[in-house]
């Protein structure tokens, strides 16, 4: 996020685009309530009726995958009625007046043909953001799960950019993060492009920096990602080390995933439960869990927190950084001499600078957002004010572009998929606490009434849903939340394993896949 | 974190005979607490709008006829304020009086939440041991809602509405309400319900602000049998990435339950459902005990660490022997602390010299 | 009949929508179901909890059938001795229901829009409010003066908003100088000056700005501005449009309790017949309560009107800068709208000089009970109290003598004895320990068991208690209990002493009126009848 959380609470207009974030980060949700209640308007465009949308001032109901659409309409109407922030695109951005000239094309007409909304709710939209003193973006997966993730992205930043609204309190560009950590584990460096505290790889000074660090020579050039790697198992990649993932049920297309995981030589898995994934490892490592394990981690809004554990691990458990380290001592791979959590974190400060003014000491009470350079920083809570870290903040010429599928004669219904309030993930931890069965006890595919009764599905029976690439029994469920033609489900059930479906396509640049849109066929449930 | 910058103090007025500054909007009562003064109070949390339903937080001001509620009493300058009377300390006791004459029960189990230990601090404070002012007792306890998570003990209901605000203010869920009026207040939901027929999210900002433990905490609650202190650790919730802050609750290294930090940096006391009541997939059955390696009869079987770590490592050696560097991929976890992703990266970066490493971020 | 859409469509874009919405359904379906309840929360955007948590507040909103049609019986104090206990039995279906005020003629029964009078099922009556009774000392009156005029309450009989039109000729600082200089005070009981109220409205900052006029009389014993808006109500519209042209205010609102049907259609038609009058600078709404005697409180009253639960509102900030919809509002009494025509028209000096001695103006009272010629008067303020009740009323009924009066209706607690010997007005009442407040005067013979009266008192005290605050939450419920012997010590010694502790608590600690007042019921029944408390506990009640 480019603001902190407690700023959700100041803007005047809130767009929330494909988050639903009543259900999958409630807490934060709270705010945005009381920014309502304090007499801010909300923009919500989602495919479905969430509830977010109940609350908000204009509910944009876009088809799935249509985002850059909508966006490239409203800049065209903000540039049109000349909502921009000259002095904001003079001194700070770059690349504005082709940006300009390039939305001239895209009418709110246009915008409405793609994404199925009337042109005169584009027009308001826009003219609510455009004219807002303080307007703030909110998304989460909706927005970045497509194989235009990076352009829906890049039209939030363009929108911003376009109307100033970047760098102050209660504006910004704010992504959700889903997981509690996994904003750390970019921080930490477990990504293919960069070094810890996002230095590049491919800047030669970090690799030499490293290259001393860590006693090696260090490759110049980047890593494959994760999805490559699936595709490449047993053809490049032979071994793999997974820590705490159920990278079976969580990734698209299941079936390839499966596949791909037994065309490896080596597979080590460390986790706190025997999942799915677990039982394609060769080796199987038991790890401490949460409060159980001192460490730290990051969330949404970069702030650097302490965890703490409160209990004794059962049975041999043992902290995941202690099982790494445990490995790489038998490999004589030096510098994993660490006994403690907060030795590793105190290594990790020394070499990342966002992280330079921090030690495990320092953040007890949790007050520091990322980046803190130097001992004497008081962190920072809203980036990008002033001036932006590369300089200028760059406007890109982007344009709208299909999803990897469309629906066709044989897989006419748009299946999108998401979370649910009461259950997370694959349910490896929700699923195992008492009660949470009293609410949800069951996936159910959320299907619009008249939708249910055109196909022949009786409300609470069962349904075949099928795409591409496989098929799945699911029980249907009559929702308002679902537009005509558009069906949801969740991916936490493990025995509604819908992620079978899903896998159409990818990012091209950060290959996030596009879990978002998938086109399939539906009809009644035949034994 | 930046400090938040206060306007500085403009004005003073006397607090039991100090002087004493405050900030243009403050009332009494947070001025009060500001220069230590521990007034007593019910239906106050620091997090809603001020009620003034309680009345124990009345203080004398010079001038004033009647005693006011210093909750809700904004601060004026020049004012003179008496907090501790013994005129207002015998119409505290009074109202404590009066409160416990109304609940089933005064003394529960602090497992019940958060705040459930306020009423019972009180009476000890005041020495209020009850007796006095017998009658009919208010609320009635809801026995058919049997949610796993929230007790509706309503006998012990004082009508503080801080649960209603709760839900109103902080949550915005609009869930509870109170119905009918005076001593036939009751707290429910639409139309009398159970809450699973309600707005509730099951986010159990209701159980945690509730003073007597009218309201408590089913799960925490299951563990009042077992022996041992309550401990607390201050940790972070292991879900969704806005990071709330919040105190696990052991008994003799059982985790027994949850609490919303109130100071927590990004939460300010919220929780959801998640973050409330999921914690019991640590310490469950099912959790992996030992290490596991796959044998020649193709299923995994339990071992030491020694051979484990060995397989581990030895696979990987093999795989880069094999087929280079680069044949060996790393996953880190987004659940995990940094300890982890930062010892998965490094592992991949000076056992390889590679950047083969990612994280689940992508799915 | 209307559907649940047509209904939210006639409402959902008005004024103070949520009262006229619940009533429409409650007129329509004779209660509020569960599926109204749902629509009304839908159409207004309230939610649905909060909506249904409303709802019960109010004692008349029924929630399923037979509601509405059910008749209710006032079993008030004065209603009480009326037969209204044997009443309640012999009617199928009836219902209680608090002080309706009919006091004058009792014993009201409500049903459906109408209320009919009597003492016994088979003489109940439809019959207009009775008129107030003229003086017998032919002392001059401002309120009064013209009420007795045949079709004074339509616009041909009222002849026209001529002090309006006078008071429009006037600069807004004159018109205020003038109120202000007539000592004209609320006359619902809190007695602030209306000039120095109106000022600060005129100088808060905040539009649009509202006039409200208080009409929830809900006090036992009180029935004053039923009469006013029944035989006068234009005097009460003039007034307010002379406050709105005073204050700079666009809006009015006349909030009437629930329990006076006939009252509506009549201010209703009234307000039709002014409209052209007040002009498009000052739009009025009438608002029917819902059965609550909090909503006379300024503050439940506001949060009535806006929709919200109609608890108090913490003071300050005081309606004057954040009233309705947290803007600057005037909210008076009926009584006090009433008397700034005749104000304007005869000027401050009159006014003032309708007073005795040295004080200003008259007083409005509501006389009931054991008393011969019950009735509303208005008094001068310094009128001898003995000289209202033996000479006015015509004293006790045949035989019997003047066991004690309450004051202000039940809130004053009661005068008895020596103390009798009062004049009309704050000073001279609440030297002892009582109030006129808004000038409701119960009168109990000697026959009747003052513990029983006390009893009745408490009783509607803790069934109207808001439930907000815990003194009087809890308080008006054990002193209840202590009355009729429900809990509580038998000892006397102890008795006093809770009841005691109770009631000073409750006078200091309480967040509104209700609270601080109801406990002069028990303070003044151990002052002046110690014996009969005694007795009382001696009997084991």
């Amino acid at each position: 996020m480019s603001n902190p959380l407690a700023d959700m609470e100041k803007p005047d207009l809130i767009f929330c685009i494909g988050t639903n974030m009543t259900e999958c980060h409630p807490v934060a949700a709270t705010r945005i309530k009381r920014a309502l209640k304090r007499g801010a308007q909300m923009v919500v465009a989602d495919p479905r009726r969430i509830p977010l949308a109940e609350m908000a001032e204009l509910y944009l109901p876009i088809r799935v995958g249509s985002d850059v659409a909508l966006l490239l309409g409203m800049a065209h109407v903000i540039a049109r009625e000349r909502l921009v922030d000259r002095e904001f695109i003079d001194a700070r951005t770059k690349d504005g007046e082709a940006f300009l000239e390039h939305v001239q094309q895209f009418t709110p007409e246009w915008a409405a043909g793609i994404t199925g909304l009337p042109p005169a709710d584009i027009e308001r939209a826009a003219l609510l953001y455009g004219r807002a003193d303080k307007a703030a973006i909110y998304y989460t997966l909706g927005i970045t799960e497509h194989i235009c993730g990076v352009d829906n992205v890049q039209s939030l930043c363009n929108l911003a950019l376009l109307t100033g609204n970047l760098g102050r309190e209660g504006t910004g560009i704010n992504p959700m993060r889903g997981q509690n950590n996994i904003q750390g584990a970019g921080d930490c460096g477990a990504v293919p492009a960069n070094y810890p505290g996002f230095q590049p790889v491919h800047d030669p000074a970090n690799g030499d920096k490293f290259a001393k660090l860590y006693g090696r020579e260090m490759d110049g050039e980047k890593g494959i990602t994760k999805v490559t790697a699936l595709n490449r198992c047993g053809e490049g990649i032979h071994a793999m080390l997974i820590d705490g993932e159920n990278t079976v049920v969580s990734d698209p297309d299941r079936h390839h995933c499966e596949h791909a995981l037994r065309a490896l030589d080596h597979l080590v898995v460390i986790d706190i439960f025997r999942t799915e994934t677990a039982e394609f490892a060769d080796v199987v490592l038991p790890a401490t869990a949460w409060g159980e394990t001192d460490g730290v981690c990051t969330n949404t809004e970069r702030r650097v927190q302490r965890l703490r554990a409160a209990v004794t691990p059962p049975g041999e458990a043992k902290p995941d950084w202690w099982i790494v380290s445990q490995i790489a001592q038998r490999m004589s791979i030096a510098g994993f001499e660490f006994e403690s959590a907060k030795d590793v974190f105190n290594e990790l400060c020394g070499l990342s600078p966002i992280y330079a003014g921090l030690d495990w000491d320092r953040i007890e009470h949790g007050e520091y957002n990322w980046p803190v350079p130097h001992k004497d920083h008081p962190g920072t809570p809203v980036l990008h004010e002033g001036e932006f870290k590369n300089g200028r903040g760059l406007f890109r010429v982007i344009s709208y572009r299909d999803p990897a599928e469309v629906v066709d004669d044989e897989f006419p219904v748009w299946l999108t998929t998401g979370r649910r309030l009461q259950a997370y993930h694959t349910r490896t931890q929700t699923g195992r606490a008492a009660g949470i069965d009293y609410l949800l006890s069951e996936e159910s595919l959320e299907i619009h009434p008249d939708d249910l009764a055109d196909w022949g599905i009786p409300d609470g029976g069962w349904a075949s849903l099928r795409s591409r690439r496989g098929a799945i029994k699911i029980r249907a469920r009559a929702s308002n939340m679902s537009p005509r033609g558009t069906v949801f489900c969740s991916f936490s059930f493990s025995d509604v394993p819908v992620n079978i479906l899903t896998g159409s396509g990818y990012d091209p640049v950060t290959e996030t896949a596009e879990l978002k849109v998938c086109p399939v066929n539906i009809s009644p449930f035949e034994e | 974190m930046i400090a938040e910058v206060k306007p500085t103090a403009t004005a003073t007025l006397t607090l039991d005979g100090v002087e004493v500054s405050f900030t243009e909007g403050e009332t009494i009562y947070e001025v009060a607490e500001r220069a230590g003064r521990e007034v007593p109070t019910l239906c106050y949390d620091a997090r809603l709008e001020a009620f003034g339903g309680c009345r124990l937080c009345v203080v004398e001001v010079d001038g004033m006829r009647a005693p006011v509620a210093s909750c809700t009493t904004p601060a004026t300058a020049g004012m003179v304020v008496k907090t501790t009377t013994d005129a207002i300390e015998k119409h505290r006791r009074t109202l404590l009086e009066l409160v416990a004459s109304e609940n089933r029960e005064n003394e529960v189990d602090e497992l019940r939440g958060h705040a459930s230990q306020e009423l019972k601090s009180l009476l000890d404070r005041y020495e209020v041991r009850g007796g006095r002012f017998a009658g009919r007792q208010s609320g009635t306890s809801n026995s058919t809602d049997d949610n796993p998570f929230i007790l509706r003990d309503y006998d012990l209901c004082i009508s503080c509405y801080r649960c209603v605000r709760v839900c109103a203010e902080q949550e915005g869920d609009h869930a509870i309400t109170m119905m009918n009026r005076g001593f036939e207040k009751q707290i429910t939901t639409e139309f009398n319900g159970i809450l699973k027929d309600s707005a509730c999210t099951f986010c159990g900002q209701c159980v945690q602000t509730c003073p007597t433990g009218a309201l408590g905490d089913r799960k925490a609650m299951r563990a009042e049998s077992l022996p041992g202190e309550v401990e607390k650790t201050r940790t972070v919730c292991p879900y969704c990435g806005v990071g709330c802050s919040v105190d696990l609750l052991t008994k003799e290294d059982r985790l027994v339950g949850v609490q919303p930090a109130m100071d927590g940096p990004a939460n300010e006391g919220a929780l959801c459902i998640k973050g409330q009541f999921a914690f019991d997939f640590v310490q469950h059955e099912d959790r992996l005990k030992m290490p596991l390696v796959r044998d020649e009869d193709g299923e995994l079987h339990e071992t030491d660490w020694e051979t484990a770590l060995d397989r581990a490592a030895d696979g990987f050696k093999k795989a880069a022997g094999e087929h280079g560097r680069h044949a060996v991929y790393g996953v880190a976890s987004g659940r995990a602390p940094h300890e982890a992703a930062y010892t998965m990266q490094k592992f991949i970066r000076a056992g390889f010299g590679t950047h083969q490493i990612d994280n689940c971020s992508r799915a | 009949m209307a559907t649940n859409q047509e209904l939210i469509e006639q409402w959902w874009k008005e004024e103070a929508p949520l009262l006229p919405l619940l009533h429409a359904f409650h007129d329509r379906d004779g209660f509020i179901s569960e599926e109204a309840i749902r629509a009304v929360a839908d159409g207004l955007k309230i939610p649905v909890a909060e909506v249904f948590g409303t709802v019960t507040f109010y004692h008349h909103f029924a929630r399923k059938a037979p509601g509405q049609a059910a008749p209710r019986v006032c079993t008030g104090p004065a209603c009480k001795y009326l037969g209204a206990p044997e009443l309640l039995k012999s009617l199928e279906g009836a219902t209680p229901m608090a002080c309706a005020g009919r006091c004058d003629d009792g014993v009201p029964v409500l049903q459906g829009h109408e209320v009919r009078v009597g003492r016994t099922a088979d003489s109940l009556e439809k019959t207009p409010s009775p008129l107030p009774p003229p003086n017998p000392g032919n002392v001059e009156e401002c309120v009064f003066a013209h009420i007795r005029e045949p079709e004074r309450n339509t616009m041909e009989g009222y002849r026209g908003y001529e002090a309006l039109e006078k008071a429009r000729g006037m600069s807004r600082a004159n018109l205020l100088a003038l109120i202000t200089d007539s000592h004209l005070a609320g006359r619902g009981g809190a007695g602030f000056p209306t000039g120095k109220k109106w000022e600060m409205v005129e100088q808060a900052e905040g539009e649009p700005k509202s006039i409200v006029c208080n009409a929830d009389e809900g006090e036992p014993g009180c029935f004053k501005d039923r009469a006013i808006l029944d035989y006068d109500p234009h005097a009460v519209i003039e007034g307010m449009a002379i406050a709105a042209h005073a204050t700079g205010a666009t809006k009015g609102f006349i909030y009437l309790r629930y329990e006076y049907p006939e009252t509506f259609q009549i201010v209703e038609r009234a307000m039709a017949e002014a409209e052209e009058l007040l002009g498009d600078g000052f739009k009025l709404y009438l608002r029917r309560g819902g059965g609550a005697y909090i909503c006379g409180e300024e503050g439940s009253l506001l949060n009535s009107l806006e929709g919200k639960h109609p608890f108090p509102r913490n003071r300050p900030p005081f309606p004057v800068t954040h009233g309705y919809n947290d803007l600057p509002t005037v909210v008076n009494n009926v009584e006090t709208l009433a008397s700034v025509a005749p104000i304007v028209m005869k000027g401050a000096e009159w006014y003032r000089g309708l007073g005795l001695g040295e004080h200003a103006g008259t007083k409005l009272v509501s006389v009931s009970g054991d008393i011969q010629r019950p009735g509303n008067f208005e008094a001068p303020f310094g009128l001898p109290l003995l000289t209202l009740l033996n000479e006015w009323c015509g004293g006790a009924p045949e035989g019997r003598s003047i066991q004690a009066v309450t004051m202000a209706g039940v809130s004053g607690g009661f005068l008895a004895g020596d103390d009798l010997d009062v004049t009309l007005d704050e000073p001279s009442i609440r030297a002892k320990g009582a109030f006129l407040g808004a000038a409701g005067i119960m009168v109990f013979d000697d026959t009747r068991d003052m513990v029983e009266v006390a009893h009745c008192a408490m009783e509607f005290f803790a069934e109207e208690s808001c439930g907000k605050c815990f003194p009087c939450r809890i308080g008006t419920q054990r002193l209840t209990e202590r009355l009729n012997g429900a809990a509580g010590p038998a000892d006397e010694t102890k008795w006093r002493e809770e009841v005691h502790d109770i009631g000073r608590t409750m006078m200091a600690t309480s967040a509104c009126g209700l609270g601080v007042a109801a406990p002069n019921i028990t303070e003044s029944l151990v002052k002046y009848f110690p014996e009969q408390v005694a007795a009382s506990l001696k009997n084991g009640r």
